[in-house]
């Protein structure tokens, strides 16, 4: 199974996915596009929560800055520190390997209902 | 309803990316802002400016009628030069930044802001009164492009407008190229050097391909309005509703270096002009660099000592410099200077930056 078939996005174009039991959040590649050079990214503390709907980073473009919600409720394990020093790396790399943040998540099941598949969500942007 | 330019078409062709600016369907970016901003640094850039204004002062007043709307001397511009000027409101504070070109005795060009033209041309009607002069806005008919950085003089010349023959800096000229009449200025808004070229609509695309097509040897790309706002930034240009509005006068603006201090004839303003640039302002616009890693946006406020003491105009980052830059206004009371530390609220949070000169770049490649 490849990624992209089991990627969830957000109507805010943030998505997630599940791989060896840990859950990875990042931006999509037609959010990356609209924001065009990435320049700044802002990610949130290594041990802490966030529930579903709120907002845990920021990333900013030239033109501007685009806060970063929740997909889905879960505590930071792990941030792509890559991307502190080296932002334009979400406009350069595939953006399912550029994720933001991996969580635990708890109810993924049920926080993940509202998502829609990539393939939904890519006719549906574009 | 939103405009579109003569050269709509070919920012299609290139895949630009259209946003809405000031009613004009306009390219914000080709290919990457990053990419094209560094471009007109290191070769050169052409930008499609045909939404501003171009309004035509004629008449045997029109000397003493441009005399009352801006705190510059219009007397002593010499034939063919440009001048940068603002129009100014009885309380002293900003209709619009333009550039003012004499092209001869009696005869003026003034080219204005997008976001401006109708109130411009209203305010030049509004203040006619009896003056023996005609306002023709031909905006409308005109196109205008922008040919921008270090290898802007060269393309000009291999498309036929020799090098001895280019205006010099900040002067103007009615010539022809591609068997039609333009008016080319050398001036622009990125801190380069370059030209400015003023066409009728129906010969901008034929000029607009030219120059592409005999620039790629030189490097040149399209460049967006996306890049045409962090240029001007880096080079400490203002903008027209982000730093300039009409509460806002050119001293408080930072351009009391655009003014003629010792200008006899009267203007609008002109007493409460004098008077800050007798005894000061209560707020004055800064450049500053951030020193935390953080970016300063459009009306993020100012602090210091814990103490509400501004708002940012502009800010982002500056992809030349590397950094992250921006111009506010501030409160004169606290004496800050050049290096004092500053705070910006970011997102509720307090981040340091140093006020700086405005010198962000040097110009690295004037013109002759």
């Amino acid at each position: 199974m490849t990624i992209s078939e089991n990627i969830l996005c957000s109507k805010s174009h943030e998505y997630v996915y599940e791989k060896d039991g840990n859950y990875y959040i990042g931006l999509t590649d037609f959010a990356i596009e609209q924001l065009g050079d990435i320049v700044f990214v802002e990610l949130p503390e290594v041990d802490s929560k966030y529930t579903k709907g709120e907002i845990f980073g920021t990333v900013e473009s030239v033109k501007a800055a685009s806060e970063l919600y929740m997909p889905v409720s879960g505590k930071v394990i792990e941030i792509n520190e890559k991307l502190i020093e080296k932002p334009e790396l979400l406009n350069e790399e595939p953006f399912e390997e550029m994720w933001l943040i991996k969580i635990e998540s708890e109810n993924y099941k049920e926080d993940s209902s509202d998502l829609i598949e990539y393939s939904k969500y890519k006719e549906e942007v574009e | 309803m939103t405009k579109r330019t003569s050269l709509y078409e070919e920012h299609i062709k290139l895949k630009a990316k259209i946003v809405d600016f000031a009613g004009w369907e306009m390219p914000v970016q080709y290919t990457s802002i990053i990419e094209e901003h560094n471009n007109v640094r290191k070769n050169a850039g052409l930008f499609d400016v045909s939404h501003m204004g171009e309004i035509f002062i004629s008449g045997k007043d029109a000397l003493n009628f441009l005399q009352t709307l801006v705190p510059q001397d219009i007397s002593k511009i010499i034939d063919k030069k440009a001048k940068y000027c603002q129009f100014t409101t009885e309380s002293g504070g900003i209709i619009d930044d333009l550039f003012i070109y004499k092209l001869r005795e009696d005869y003026y060009l003034l080219v204005v802001n997008a976001s401006r033209l109708d109130v411009d041309y209203n305010w030049l009607i509004k203040n006619k009164g009896d003056f023996d002069v005609v306002i023709d806005n031909k905006s409308d008919i005109y196109s205008m492009v922008a040919l921008q950085g270090p290898k802007a003089s060269d393309i000009l010349d291999n498309i036929g407008l020799k090098k001895e023959n280019q205006p010099h800096t900040m002067y103007i000229m009615e010539t022809s190229l591609l068997g039609e009449n333009i008016f080319i200025s050398r001036t622009g808004y990125t801190g380069e050097d370059g030209f400015e070229i003023i066409i009728k609509n129906e010969k901008a695309p034929e000029l607009w391909e030219t120059i592409l097509e005999k620039g790629k040897e030189y490097g040149i790309l399209p460049i967006g309005l996306g890049a045409r706002d962090t240029l001007r930034l880096e080079a400490a240009m203002s903008l027209y509703g982000n730093e300039l509005n009409e509460n806002t006068t050119p001293i408080e603006a930072s351009l009391t270096w655009s003014i003629d201090k010792d200008k006899v004839s009267d203007y609008k303003g002109k007493d409460i002009i004098q008077n800050q640039i007798k005894n000061g302002v209560e707020k004055k616009l800064i450049a500053f660099k951030m020193i935390d890693r953080a970016i300063a946006r459009h009306e993020y406020e100012i602090f210091y000592n814990n103490e509400k003491i501004g708002y940012v105009t502009s800010g982002g980052f500056a992809p030349f410099l590397n950094t992250n830059i921006g111009f506010g206004y501030i409160n004169t009371n606290k004496n800050l200077k050049i290096d004092d530390t500053i705070q910006i609220m970011i997102r509720n949070k307090l981040y340091n930056a140093q006020i700086t000169s405005k010198n962000f770049i040097q110009k690295h490649n004037k013109g002759n």
